[in-house]
């Protein structure tokens, strides 16, 4: 019974990662922008909708805040950082420093305004019952299943019959071509940066009712979401989705054949096994120079 | 370049500098520079600012009384909780600020920095952490906290009563942790409990449901937490939602707002110092008075501590002013020992050879978001 309540909680915590690292990797597979902020974009949406619950606004309100906050972030990441960036140097390390010191600024304003420690909503939805002898299941974890599937097929949808979502997909392979067609690669990239930051905000606003957060939270979020990416393959929406459920539910069962501390251990060491064995990832293309 | 150029110039320089420009005291000389090494950020934050309040009050009465000839004033340095974070900032204090007497917290930051305060002749005073390996760590390394071996010994008995005997321990992989861990595994069973399970977790753990399943397999009567920050709310949510319904227990860092503001929370007991605000002594009073007048709110053990840690710092200077010393290391630490007791928040404060104050405990409960002592 140990095994099955390990992996059902594996499966909904990977559903929140998979949510997380499928909007990074939206972001990166389309822009080739190294976003390390979007942990942040994360802690932005749980706040927003944690000050809206306290605030005694309804929950689908507080939810709609959240996605604004995850948005407006991303969209302001992309046109006042990133691209003057991208339009003088572009190097990868310039955008990781650039992007590394606004998520320090912001971790330090949300505790500023937020106050620092712990913050969590308190609903009944988190707390487990019994459902089976030794097996305890919360109604958040049906949640959470729901939450990732329908957006996930949403987010299918989009890319594959939409003009827009084609696009986008053409930007992630071919930006010269792209801009051929007439298309603006400065529009697509905002897109993907709205899509990608808003797909932070359920999985931010489920965390702060189960887990609960704190305003640094954003660093273990881009943690997972990097780790998810190369897991699943750099570029691969579906695989960075199927890598976070894999990590989650890796991160949970281990406790059964290892000691409690080496949980977060183990998805690096599916990490490093995957470079090792597989570094182009699941669903990566293996590119030879 | 024009008169107005210059003017404005001379006026935006003059904008830009002023917060570098220290405020003039009503007491003459340079300023005492009592450094601090607290997490100002991270998921520790919380403490720096309750260890700061309790600082930065101390100082403000010392201002007030008169106590010293030159002022005092905090030269703060983050260390996020985290040792080498420690180790830049304590270097910085004692060789760039020269700071007479700094103050720390946690017990893998204040192991770190000690060898570093101790080779500058350096007095460095612990409020908040409790690893019993503290004591001792340095001449001048004090601690105005009781530690975590007195906690135990105060709190096993009163768990053995409630018979609460079989104790599972999540503790935080880290010095205070492993402190725990030894304690327990030594003094449960001498006390007549027993551990019934203990479960290691990283500093960085976020998911507790997991090891909350793993708990629960132990049957224990009580789960006794050992962390700190805000992985100590997370840790008592992921217990409290994954089915854990025994009592949760720990020590004095579960007295901060997070956990005590926290639904899940209802019911926790946890040790910490005794502390009498109202019928107290006046100085316990007047912190109190003025604590809550300035913060709104009932001052925590932390906050009492790095008052205490202040104005023991304020107490020793005066002795040593009155004798026309110099302030430092070797005169702060010499006068300690001649004086042995101060009059500090909470009353009588008596060091011992090893600069470890004694003090009372007590022991709390959690009771619709307030601390309430039971014994």
């Amino acid at each position: 019974m140990l095994f099955l309540q390990l992996l059902l909680q594996g499966i909904q915590t990977g559903a929140l990662y998979a949510l997380t690292a499928a909007g990074f990797a939206l972001i990166f597979g389309a822009t080739r922008i190294f976003h390390f902020a979007h942990g942040t974009s994360f802690t932005l949406a749980g706040y927003a909708f944690l000050f809206c619950w306290n605030a005694g606004i309804p929950w689908w309100a507080g939810a709609l805040a959240g996605i604004v906050a995850a948005t407006l972030f991303g969209l302001a990441m992309e046109r006042f950082v990133y691209r003057p960036i991208q339009r003088h140097e572009g190097s990868f390390f310039t955008v990781f420093v650039a992007a590394f010191g606004v998520a320090v600024v912001v971790q330090n304003l949300i505790g500023m305004f937020a106050g620092r420690g712990f913050a969590a909503v308190d609903t009944s939805l988190s707390r487990a019952t019994e459902v089976l002898p030794d097996v305890f299941l919360a109604p958040i974890f049906w949640i959470a299943i729901a939450v990732a599937v329908v957006l996930f097929a949403a987010l299918s949808a989009f890319l594959t019959r939409t003009h827009a979502g084609v696009a986008l997909r053409a930007l992630a392979q071919n930006p010269d071509l792209l801009r051929a067609y007439g298309l603006s690669s400065n529009r697509l990239s905002m897109l993907a940066f709205a899509l990608g930051s808003a797909m932070a905000a359920p999985a931010a606003v489920l965390t702060a009712m189960t887990t609960g957060l704190n305003e640094a939270i954003g660093h273990h979020v881009m943690l997972i979401s990097i780790a998810a990416t190369i897991v699943g393959g750099v570029g691969s929406l579906r695989g960075a989705a199927l890598a976070g459920l894999m990590l989650g539910v890796a991160e949970s069962v281990a406790l059964q054949f290892v000691d409690t501390q080496w949980a977060e251990a183990v998805s690096f060491l599916v990490l490093f096994a995957f470079i090792i064995f597989r570094p182009s990832g699941i669903f990566g293309v293996a590119q030879t120079r | 370049m024009t008169g107005p150029q210059i003017a404005r110039r001379a006026l935006l320089g003059t904008a830009l500098a002023a917060p570098f420009v220290r405020p003039s005291f009503a007491q003459g000389g340079d300023p005492y520079v009592i450094g601090t090494l607290f997490p100002m950020s991270g998921p520790n934050g919380e403490y720096g600012k309750l260890f700061t309040d309790g600082a930065a009050l101390a100082i403000e009465h010392a201002r007030a009384d008169g106590t010293l000839r030159r002022p005092m004033r905090i030269q703060a340095e983050d260390t996020q909780a985290l040792p080498q974070q420690g180790v830049i900032g304590m270097t910085k204090l004692v060789n760039v600020d020269k700071a007479h007497y700094v103050l720390v917290g946690f017990t893998a930051v204040s192991k770190a920095v000690a060898p570093v305060g101790d080779r500058a002749k350096t007095v460095m005073v612990n409020g908040g952490a409790v690893g019993p390996d503290l004591s001792g760590l340095s001449p001048y390394f004090w601690n105005v906290i009781p530690l975590a071996h007195l906690e135990t010994q105060a709190f096993l008995p009163f768990l053995i009563r409630r018979n609460l005997k079989r104790i599972a321990l999540v503790y935080v992989d880290d010095p205070l942790g492993d402190a725990i861990l030894g304690l327990l595994r030594t003094e449960l069973p001498k006390a007549g409990g027993e551990l019934a399970g203990t479960f290691s977790i990283p500093r960085t753990a976020q998911q507790f449901g997991p090891i909350a399943a793993r708990v629960r397999q132990t049957r224990p009567d009580a789960v006794y937490v050992a962390s700190f920050g805000a992985q100590q709310a997370q840790i008592i949510k992921g217990l409290r939602d994954n089915g854990i319904t025994q009592p949760l227990v720990g020590y004095s860092a579960l007295s901060i707002d997070s956990v005590r503001t926290l639904p899940e929370a209802e019911g926790v007991i946890f040790t910490s110092q005794k502390f009498d605000y109202t019928g107290g002594s006046e100085i316990t009073r007047r912190f109190a008075t003025d604590f809550k007048a300035r913060h709104g709110g009932e001052p925590g053990a932390y906050n009492a501590n790095y008052y205490n840690a202040v104005r023991l710092f304020a107490l020793l200077a005066r002795e040593i002013e009155r004798e026309n010393g110099t302030v430092n290391g070797d005169s702060l630490r010499a006068t300690l020992l001649r004086v042995r007791e101060f009059d500090l928040v909470g009353g009588k404060g008596r060091f011992d050879d090893l600069g470890n104050i004694s003090s009372e405990i007590q022991v709390n409960e959690i009771r619709g978001g307030r601390v309430v002592p039971i014994a």
